[in-house]
């Protein structure tokens, strides 16, 4: 969808509809994934440029159930 | 940073997840997906992150609680925004969209409207601050030339009212 709407610079996230910052409670990621879109503002060189994030979807959610067994959310 | 893959412009070498998606909700619902034959020219960053003001735009249905809800049944969608105080409080907001899950949503607001995160990196003075809105609307449209001619512009304008030197733009 990205590559057809053609804006400037774009960070793909691998994950869920509904989840594009992340999954509940895991403020780590999901300002990593904000941090790598303003890293994109500076160093994108040509416009159209589309930066796959070095995350999984398996991996985020075995992060998030962590994070949330800590915080009690979780049994 | 971490390393990341980048491949050229216009996603050559990309990986497609679901190749073909595309042209298949193309197919079913013909003119209803956006195609843009030319990119935009890349608008360099002027001055430092520090110092710049950013603002959100967002496709997440996310509304202050009280504000006038969006139409999430109109069968061609509904083609208003609306503005969400960029210094609210996560309780103070509430989504009114049907077309993603919202269980998580619902459960920590910022998997999809990151309002806490961005406070954060402003707070911290990684950015400069923050737009005294942010910007909402309802990701289901299907008439891309309206919401170009009239959404788009709609926000753009709004954007460009607050002073905001960087868009954040997501979909949900």
């Amino acid at each position: 969808m990205t590559e057809h709407a053609k804006p400037p610079r774009a960070a793909f996230a691998p994950f869920m509809m509904g989840h594009h910052f992340g999954v509940p409670f895991h403020r780590d990621l999901q300002r990593r994934i904000i941090e790598d879109c303003l890293d994109l503002v500076v160093t994108a060189e040509q416009s159209g440029t589309i930066r796959d994030l070095p995350l999984t979807w398996a991996q985020a959610r075995r992060e998030g159930m962590e994070i949330e067994r800590r915080l009690g959310l979780r049994g | 940073m971490t390393a990341t893959s980048e491949p050229g412009p216009m996603g050559e070498g990309r990986q497609q997840l679901r190749p073909g998606l595309w042209a298949t909700v193309n197919e079913r619902y013909p003119g209803s997906m956006i195609t843009k034959r030319d990119l935009v020219p890349l608008a360099p960053l002027g001055k430092p992150l520090s110092e710049c003001r950013l603002t959100f735009v967002s496709t997440s249905g996310v509304q202050a609680k009280g504000s006038v809800p969006f139409d999430t049944v109109h069968p061609v969608g509904d083609y208003s925004f609306r503005r969400v105080p960029s210094a609210s409080r996560v309780d103070e907001l509430e989504i009114h969209q049907l077309k993603y899950p919202t269980a998580d949503a619902h459960r920590d607001l910022n998997v999809i409207f990151p309002i806490e995160r961005l406070q954060e990196l402003a707070a911290e003075g990684v950015i400069g601050g923050l737009t005294e809105h942010f910007f909402t609307f309802i990701g289901y449209n299907m008439d891309p030339e309206r919401l170009e001619r009239t959404l788009a512009e709609d926000i753009a304008a709004a954007v460009s009212d607050e002073g905001a030197d960087i868009a954040l733009a997501a979909p949900a």
